[in-house]
């Protein structure tokens, strides 16, 4: 009996050697990280929560009704859905195959154009949407469906562009040779080898641009309104300039929640290291 | 051979599309605000925007103060990331799983539910503060809430950046093979000697990416500052929104946004010299 | 060879989904849509969506309102926007706004702004004289900021009753008191104006509606060195949060007990009971606090431009306007005795007319860029 109690103990004590950095990092991650979250889906649940108390001494589902209720989050809902995917596959479209020529064939100014894709991400965004905007009244964009989905492609090209390009360089050219070899077709070996070999950093890179397609805001804003408006830009006033903060709590929760099911996806994909690679390390 | 003029071209072809949106909804509007902010207001060049942005104390300290904000926030991250996948990349348990786990969940957050959140947990009387009460009355005391000041950005950037700083990170470090950390066991190395003369020089590539695209992304951030930040110093980005909204300035926040968009450009070319330099070295 | 191929008939499937859905989603502009624009606190834009726009709709079947809440980006992009399609002649799609042009120098100048007049819009004439503040918008509720505070914490006897009196009691009970960014909301910036008034006389007839650059080169800085004075005792050691609902939301968790409100978001807040129910309310008895009326604004290119003012006429209808008080506890832009006499009744203890009107315009950037180099960074502003 004791020396069982001994080895149990002699072994947890070993696994808090080598695991003890691990626990301590967990433990500040939980607090650092999740906690913050919890507190919006305490929120979320409340009637009344004042300090000092931990959780909410009266809870319900009032605010929820309420909150989802809401006609002009009913009304932008679909539009937010079909933009975000209009958006994505329009940018696996006219990216995958740029993509594929920056890993595959060699120009001038491959690296020059290669990189002009991070810097869209570093120009102050409002003023340059006002300037969007501007052009965009020329060609009858604002205030449009077509015209939201060009400004929101902008925001995907880096990701979209990158990852697939590191994922193409990464498949090895003799796999593709050896095919070629035996009499398949170009188009076969696209399909039935490289394709496969890219799927995953492909799929890694859609699922954050659909992610970060639907929290886009500003363009949507300055080029959609009036006539296209979608959930951030109604949820934004929602979540801080509210002194009910259920409210936003809710609409956090609502939103966060298909994040959360693609994150368990995407937990296997990112541990994979294709997000990295596209950002060359 | 035909083929010759049209595989040329292809790759050219290929890219137009991304490429037309690039230069003729970026590139080119940031080019007109440019020549605007380098023209005089009797329409010749001058630098006198500029001048007026250096000689005006609260750009100045604005701009001084989204570099402070900017290199503790990467200092910050750096103490929590570099550790944290040092540790990712020996272990296999299932506490390192959950720990990847939860630190990948910011990726998934939007902007505005993170404000909210961290707002909610770090203010005075949030979650925090009411579970150190509830520990210790006394403690709770002492806390300090980081709610409208330059501690409230710090610790919003640092939260927003660990998931891509620890993948970047982590993918260095998977660089490592585990056979050269394993004959230098053999040969007696210590656990430090290892530590700085095989990882850290093996990782320095992954982080230098890490710092300069989070540099770039928390340099020009808004709505993190603007939530909760302090009111005065101001980060680079609330100012500009300030300038433009409310002094209804748009060229002073044109200037402002070109200065950032230059500093953000110079870190952006520290990044491209670390990627480029090193990827020829490796193939 | 073949891959090419196969890339160049992906790329032209692209351009055909492209071209594909920007033609199956050709927005026809209805000419009898009514495009509205606010970027208000969610009281509003919510009153203004669940109430007003259904009420209107409901009397002109012929008009539709497209609402458009543009908190997020704020008015000033949507302004240029209308600049921009101005000079390209091309439809704004903008019909109103509810936003008070002078705040926006540019798109004055531009000429932006349709000036309504009472032939086109007869319930104009209705508009009492003190809402009458600029010929470029007409006003359609007046509100007023009021100091709010928690009576389970601040003992009667110690409740201010003047500017004076708070400023000692701030002083007395440091960390206490609140008010918010004085561009990001008009309970903060009413707080910083009332501080004007202080230190210029107590007369609001002193600030004329024209900008008189001497008043603010007196005044301002006497003001800024009131407000420096408090700062040390404003809440964590001056921490002033970005907007009226954060520092309401401050005042419900009890980390402050006496903060600077506008009155219909701290009436609403006390009924639906997101603020204790031991809040109470006061103005001062010397000179209250400056309230200000809120402007519907037209951009003369608007497409629509008649829908617009049916808009603004039936907004200053007697009926529209008993919603403005009702609803939202606000001030009707019209004459209280146009309203219900059982409205004026129920409503009598509000109905004041000493509220003074900042003149607004020119007098805020000057304003709030002094307190941000002074009061906020707490800098001298005479170094």
């Amino acid at each position: 009996m004791t020396t069982l109690t001994l080895s149990m103990r002699d072994r947890l004590k070993r696994y808090a050697a080598r695991e003890g950095f691990g626990l301590f990092a967990l433990i500040f991650l939980i607090i650092f990280i999740v906690l913050p979250i919890l507190t919006v889906l305490l929120w979320g649940f409340a009637i009344r929560w004042r300090f000092p108390a931990v959780i909410p001494t009266e809870w319900g589902f009032d605010f929820w009704q309420e909150t989802l209720s809401r006609a002009d989050l009913r009304r932008a809902f679909p539009n937010s859905i079909v933009l975000s995917i209009s958006v994505t596959l329009l940018s696996m479209v006219i990216c995958l195959p740029a993509s594929y020529a920056f890993a595959r064939m060699n120009f001038r100014g491959k690296q020059f154009f290669l990189l002009s894709f991070l810097f869209t991400n570093a120009f102050p965004r409002l003023g340059l949407y006002v300037a969007i905007a501007i052009i965009f009244f020329r060609l009858g964009l604002v205030g449009t469906f077509a015209g939201v989905v060009i400004v929101q492609l902008l925001n995907t090209l880096l990701l979209m562009i990158w990852i697939p390009t590191a994922a193409f360089q990464g498949v090895e050219r003799s796999l593709e040779e050896a095919a070629l070899d035996v009499g398949a077709s170009r188009l076969r070996v696209f399909m039935q080898i490289t394709l496969p070999l890219v799927f995953p950093a492909v799929f890694a890179a859609v699922l954050l641009t659909f992610v970060n397609t639907f929290y886009e805001t500003y363009g949507a804003l300055l080029i959609g309104a009036p006539n296209v408006l979608t959930i951030p830009v109604i949820m934004f006033p929602l979540i801080n300039n509210q002194p009910i903060p259920q409210y936003g709590a809710i609409l956090s929760l609502v939103l966060f929640a298909p994040s959360v099911v693609l994150l368990l996806f995407a937990n296997r994909l990112l541990r994979g290291g294709y997000l990295t690679a596209g950002f060359g390390v | 051979m035909v083929a010759r003029s049209t595989r040329s071209l292809l790759p050219y072809i290929l890219i137009t599309p991304p490429i037309i949106l690039v230069f003729g909804l970026i590139f080119f509007p940031a080019a007109q605000s440019f020549v605007r902010t380098l023209t005089g207001v009797d329409g010749s060049f001058s630098f006198e925007r500029y001048l007026e942005f250096m000689n005006d104390r609260s750009s100045v300290t604005s701009l001084i103060f989204t570099f402070q904000v900017t290199f503790l926030s990467l200092i910050g991250l750096f103490a929590i990331c570099y550790p944290l996948a040092l540790y990712l990349r020996f272990s296999n348990s299932r506490v390192a799983y959950w720990a990847q786990m939860v630190a990948l969940l910011p990726l998934f957050v939007p902007g505005i539910m993170s404000a909210y959140a961290l707002i909610r947990f770090f203010r005075g009387r949030g979650l925090l503060e009411t579970i150190i009460y509830q520990l210790s009355p006394v403690l709770s005391e002492t806390y300090y809430s980081p709610y409208v000041k330059p501690e409230g950005i710090i610790i919003g950037s640092i939260w927003e950046s660990i998931p891509f700083t620890v993948l970047v990170l982590l993918a260095g470090l998977r660089q490592v093979e585990s056979g050269l950390i394993e004959s230098a066991q053999d040969v007696g190395a210590s656990r430090w000697t290892i530590f700085f003369q095989i990882i850290l020089p093996l990782t320095r590539r992954a982080a230098l990416i890490a710092f300069c695209l989070n540099f770039i992304a928390i340099f020009g951030s808004y709505t993190i500052p603007y939530l909760l930040g302090p009111a005065a110093p101001q980060t680079l980005g609330v100012l500009m929104q300030r300038t433009y909204q409310e002094y209804a300035q748009p060229l002073q926040a044109e200037t402002q946004a070109v200065i950032t968009f230059a500093v953000c450009a110079l870190v952006g070319l520290l990044y491209v010299r670390t990627v480029s330099s090193q990827r020829t070295g490796r193939n | 060879m073949r891959t090419s191929k196969f890339v160049l008939r992906l790329a032209l499937l692209g351009v055909v989904v492209m071209l594909a859905l920007g033609i199956s989603v050709v927005s026809a502009q209805e000419p009898s849509i009514i495009n509205l624009y606010s970027s208000g606190d969610t009281n509003i834009t919510d009153w203004l969506q669940n109430i007003i726009i259904p009420a209107f709709e409901a009397e002109y079947p012929q008009y539709k309102v497209q609402f458009t809440n543009s908190r997020a980006a704020g008015d000033e992009p949507i302004i240029d926007r209308a600049m921009a399609a101005l000079q390209t002649d091309d439809d704004p799609q903008v019909e109103v706004m509810d936003i008070d042009p002078r705040g926006f120098g540019a798109s004055v100048e531009a000429g932006l702004w349709y000036e309504p007049t009472v032939e086109e819009i007869p319930n104009l004439a209705n508009v009492i004289e003190a809402a009458q503040v600029t010929p470029l918008a007409a006003s359609y509720r007046g509100s007023q900021v009021l100091i709010a505070y928690n009576s389970e914490v601040v003992a009667e006897e110690d409740v201010p009753t003047t500017f004076a009196e708070l400023i000692e009691w701030i002083k007395a009970n440091p960390g206490q008191f609140v008010y918010c960014r004085p561009d990001r909301g008009g309970s903060g910036g009413n707080f910083v104006r009332r501080a004007v008034y202080e230190v210029s006389g107590m007369d609001p007839a002193v600030w004329t509606p024209e900008f008189n650059q001497e008043l603010v080169d007196e005044f301002y800085p006497q003001a800024m060195a009131l407000l420096q004075e408090i700062h040390p005792f404003i809440y964590d050691d001056g921490a002033y949060p970005a907007g009226n609902n954060p520092v309401l939301e401050l005042f419900a968790s009890g980390e402050v007990s006496m903060i600077s409100a506008w009155s219909d978001q701290a009436i609403q807040g006390i009924d639906r009971g997101f603020l204790p129910e031991t809040t109470k309310l006061l103005q001062f008895t010397d000179l209250p606090m400056p309230g200000g009326y809120t402007m519907l604004a037209i951009p003369k290119n608007a497409a629509n431009l008649k829908g617009a003012q049916d808009f603004v006429n039936w907004f200053l209808s007697p009926e529209a306007q008993a919603l403005v008080v009702e609803v939202i506890g606000g001030f009707p832009a019209i004459a209280w005795d146009q309203l219900t006499p059982e409205l004026q009744e129920r409503f009598n203890s509000v109905i004041t007319d000493n509220v003074p009107t900042w003149p607004g315009g020119d007098y805020n950037p000057p304003l709030t860029e002094l307190w941000y180099e002074t009061v906020a960074t707490n800098i001298d502003p005479n170094s």
